[in-house]
């Protein structure tokens, strides 16, 4: 009898394997074959590649047309918003607010850019530029009385800029360090006002085209959780990170409003709920004023058209929060304040 | 002749995955490059699990598509991204358990459909395996890499096979011979 080829005894075994997958090799398959066989399963199980092409092609697909929408959307996103305010500024309202600048500048490198007197030498509007953000400030009053807030800083060096602010008079909290959950290099301080400063260079992070903002208002929240379907609802915003508890509490999210972002988490511990002066521009003032007071916000002063060119309006959200809304109507003379 | 060793890459130091993922949330148009890095292994891990090639592609097209949507939310807090890609697929899987179950009886919850966390701790080292053996048929010389997915994936004969590819049988038979020979040769002894 011809012995078979190795080829044709593959092949052969291959068939039956096909046919029947649960049947073994012929007890007298030449053990070299056998081992080929053994291949047999998992190969009938692999994706086939034309569909692996086509899911790729569906997918960039999908990635462009997102993109060009984004493009659209980002183009009219300009429009709305003066350029040097491009991320969610923290207002700080202050007992001494040209203490307050003189601190800005020494801890943070800010570049005091707009400053407004009133006639007692006090200060109705100032604005610090802070890396690629800006910080807005005035002294306090009685309608707007001091707040301590938090401030989530993104700097290059945090060390360097931790170093900076104990210099200017901030107290320690805790020297930037890798061990914090985040996975950046973060540490915190407290001003000379009580506001806390989260300190930190991203490590985990490659950054976009645009680079990060330098400046982030950070909202600690009682029953944060609830805060984002009201600002989700209010402002049109998205949720771009949201981690939580087993229970549910939020450990830490980010929330992206018309381009800019805040971050907010679950007041827990020594970290009480705390009650910030937000100034953000929105598409439309008119329609975030309305959409937040239906959400559960108070309306505390209805859209008006501001002498320096915005359409502007306030609103305390159901935490406490004050919100400045600006819409940018267009070109205008050189005139600040916004309260 | 004895076909080359192939060097076995590493997996992706987790870093290195953290880079892709967050380039991609930069720019999606990098989706590709962990499409790329996942596409094997998570069909592997469905069609393990669904039995059926039909099945598996459109559960595979459902995550991607999710995970794109998506890949804003995910964030690297301890979880992998193929851990949450895994996620997603049990969801997936265990909803489309549901549908057919619903077709069958008109009852989503009939006894027997594995739930999401049955779904997600099957084992997964045929996965690695599998993925592995997928990037070695995409590396076989062009005429043999045919014929393996013709003859497995396809389940051709091997007649099929000669007149698709204006070949003898005898020459594909010899294809696929020498193809499982590279392929076994380097998968190595380790996935005997």
């Amino acid at each position: 009898m011809t012995k078979r080829p190795p080829a044709e005894q593959l092949d052969l075994a291959i068939s039956t394997l096909l046919a029947h997958p649960q049947r073994l090799p012929a007890p007298r398959t030449n053990p070299n074959v056998a081992k080929l066989l053994t291949l047999v399963g998992p190969l009938r199980e692999l994706p086939h590649p034309e569909f692996k092409v086509r899911l790729k092609t569906d997918l960039r697909r999908r990635i462009s047309m997102n993109q060009a929408a984004s493009s659209a959307r980002t183009a009219k996103l300009v429009k709305f918003r003066r350029e040097n305010f491009p991320n969610i500024a923290p207002y700080f309202l202050v007992n001494n607010a040209p203490k307050f600048i003189n601190f800005l500048v020494g801890a943070f490198s800010g570049a005091e850019r707009v400053r407004v007197p009133r006639a007692d030498g006090s200060i109705m509007h100032a604005e610090v530029a802070i890396g690629n953000s800006v910080i807005e400030l005035g002294d306090a009053n009685e309608q707007y009385p001091q707040r301590t807030m938090t401030t989530h800083l993104y700097v290059t060096d945090a060390d360097a800029t931790y170093a900076n602010a104990l210099a200017a008079g901030a107290t320690p909290v805790y020297a930037p360090t890798d061990e914090h959950p985040s996975g950046d290099h973060w540490g915190e301080t407290k001003d000379p006002c009580g506001n806390t400063w989260y300190i930190a260079t991203r490590r985990s992070r490659v950054a976009g085209p645009e680079g990060f903002l330098t400046v982030q208002p950070y909202l600690h929240l009682r029953d944060a959780h609830t805060m984002i379907p009201f600002i989700e609802a209010a402002f049109g915003a998205h949720t771009t990170g949201l981690h939580k508890s087993p229970d549910g509490k939020v450990l830490h999210a980010t929330i992206e409003i018309a381009g800019a972002t805040i971050e907010i988490d679950e007041a827990r511990g020594e970290v009480q709920p705390t009650q910030s002066y937000l100034h953000i521009y929105v598409p439309d003032t008119d329609v975030v004023y309305a959409q937040a007071v239906a959400s559960g916000a108070k309306g505390d002063k209805p859209p008006y058209t501001a002498p320096y060119g915005d359409r502007a309006a306030t609103i305390t959200d159901p935490f406490g929060n004050t919100w400045f809304l600006a819409t940018y109507l267009g070109p205008e003379p050189n005139s600040p304040p916004l309260r | 002749m004895a076909a080359r060793r192939l060097a076995r890459k590493p997996p992706p130091q987790a870093t290195d995955e953290r880079l892709l993922v967050e380039a991609a949330r930069a720019d999606l148009s990098k989706f590709d490059a962990l499409y790329e890095l996942h596409f094997a292994r998570l069909y592997l891990f469905i069609v393990g699990r669904v039995h059926n090639r039909a099945t598996a592609e459109d559960l595979t097209s459902e995550v991607f598509h999710r995970a794109l949507a998506n890949l804003s939310t995910y964030e690297w807090r301890g979880t992998s991204f193929a851990a949450w890609l895994y996620r997603i697929a049990s969801n997936a899987i265990a909803d489309q358990y549901k549908r057919a179950n619903r077709e069958r009886s008109g009852n989503a919850d009939t006894l027997g459909s594995p739930t999401r966390a049955n779904i997600y701790s099957k084992k997964t080292e045929s996965v690695d395996r599998g993925a592995f053996l997928f990037r070695l048929v995409e590396k076989l010389p062009e005429i043999q890499r045919q014929v393996v997915c013709e003859r497995f994936i396809e389940e051709r004969s091997i007649k099929e096979i000669a007149q698709r590819l204006s070949k003898t049988e005898g020459a594909v038979k010899q294809l696929q011979f020498r193809a499982l020979q590279t392929l076994r040769e380097q998968m190595g002894e380790r996935h005997d």
